[in-house]
């Protein structure tokens, strides 16, 4: 079936079977920032925004997004750039493979919610899982970067 | 997960009738738990084109549509203003924002999943289920009746009242389900107690609730006694039978201390 959406602004129109998964969608379409890594709802890896908000692109049927907004780190370069700045700053980058995920998510944390706490920080990128850190780095990292105007 | 078609209905008398035309036919709501089982299903049926994720009051009523996402519920300020905010945490802690970005309050309800935070948190109050066609059925009937219900859930009712509500979530990490889950509510003077993943679906505890309604100074150890009389706890790879009852005993009295400030 042929499903229309925006695709970091741009109106793309793909065919796809209906109990494929947005994840797999965009990866075979080359969008390989998309991450999946336990492709059960967990790990969060798989992030993306729909309609701006953060959620697990191995968990939407491609099928239903007909007409949303989808957004990748492709479509956030700028601000993916100053996030990549305070982790790499604060040593919160190992292997990487969780970034692209986690990056959106704050992303996302730092348009929804007005200085936040450190509890609701760890509440909101509790959903992005971090297999080499303990997410000290990244918690450091992401308060640095909510503080810059 | 098989699919053989993906139904965008344009009305919920379609979604229905798409519905009855094979027992093979599904709702998608968030749609996560169906993939997690892998169904072979004919047809899914969307219902996230049906306008039934909204948030509206009445005078007496909030009413909750079925496809409201959790954050989107938790977030509300209609919800977050009843009960000292207990029913918004009792989603706070389901899985993260990601995943409560997808999934919706119908679904959780639908599913009668035996670890549900959702379900556990709106048993103690007085809620009640609309569905397509016309039905209507308390919350606590729903979880009882046996069988799938052929229809299709609207909206949901929580009818409004003046008191606070208590929840507390048991688990061993931050994305890990519950090993228990304990709701209780005191609303126009009444106590109601709700204990979920047991690991069975939550129940709501009648013994307990009758002695506490009664009695004009009631003894928590008591009611969390009468508590354990009633609903049974199991064990299971999360935790043992006794070391759910032991956390009952606990947080049941602590909730009813809470709740009765």
């Amino acid at each position: 079936m042929l499903v229309k959406f925006y695709l970091n602004d741009v109106e793309v129109s793909f065919d796809v079977a209906p109990n494929e998964y947005l994840a797999k969608t965009l990866r075979s379409h080359g969008i390989k920032s998309v991450k999946v890594g336990c492709n059960e709802s967990s790990c969060g890896s798989c992030t993306l925004l729909i309609d701006g908000k953060p959620m697990m692109s191995c968990s939407i049927l491609s099928a239903s997004i007909e007409g949303k907004h989808i957004t990748t780190i492709e479509g956030i370069q700028e601000e993916a750039a100053k996030i990549a700045h305070y982790f790499g700053e604060e040593g919160a980058d190992q292997c990487g493979f969780c970034n692209v995920g986690l990056a959106l998510t704050v992303y996302a944390l730092k348009r929804e919610l007005k200085n936040p706490s450190e509890e609701e920080i760890n509440n909101y990128i509790v959903g992005n899982l971090c297999r080499c850190s303990g997410l000290q780095s990244q918690l450091k990292a992401i308060k640095a970067y909510l503080k810059e105007e | 997960m098989k699919v053989n078609e993906y139904y965008r209905p344009s009305s919920l008398e379609d979604a229905y009738h798409k519905l009855q035309e094979d027992p093979k036919n599904s709702l998608l709501a968030g749609g996560l738990w169906i993939k997690k089982m892998g169904l072979s299903v004919n047809c899914l049926i969307d219902l996230s084109t049906l306008g039934l994720n909204k948030i509206s009051e009445t005078k007496d009523e909030i009413i909750v549509g079925s496809m409201v996402t959790q954050r989107d519920f938790e977030n509300s300020p209609i919800i977050k203003s009843l009960f000292n905010d207990s029913l918004a945490f009792a989603v706070r802690e389901v899985m993260g924002v990601n995943f409560r970005n997808i999934a919706t309050i119908g679904g959780s309800i639908m599913g009668r999943y035996t670890f549900s935070d959702v379900i556990c948190g709106l048993l103690p109050y007085d809620v009640s289920l609309e569905f397509y066609p016309s039905q209507k059925m308390s919350l606590e009937d729903y979880l009882n009746y046996k069988g799938r219900l052929n229809a299709i859930l609207v909206n949901i009712h929580i009818k409004k009242g003046n008191g606070k509500g208590y929840f507390k979530k048991v688990k061993t990490t931050a994305l890990d389900f519950p090993i228990l889950n304990v709701a209780i509510s005191k609303v126009n003077g009444k106590y109601a107690v709700a204990v979920g993943s047991r690991p069975m679906v939550a129940s709501l505890a009648h013994k307990a609730m009758d002695y506490l309604n009664k009695e004009s100074k009631p003894d928590f150890n008591k009611a969390a006694e009468l508590v354990l009389e009633e609903l049974s706890c199991l064990d299971n790879m999360n935790a043992s039978k006794e070391y759910r009852q032991d956390l009952t005993k606990v947080y049941v009295r602590r909730g009813l201390e809470e709740v009765s400030k």
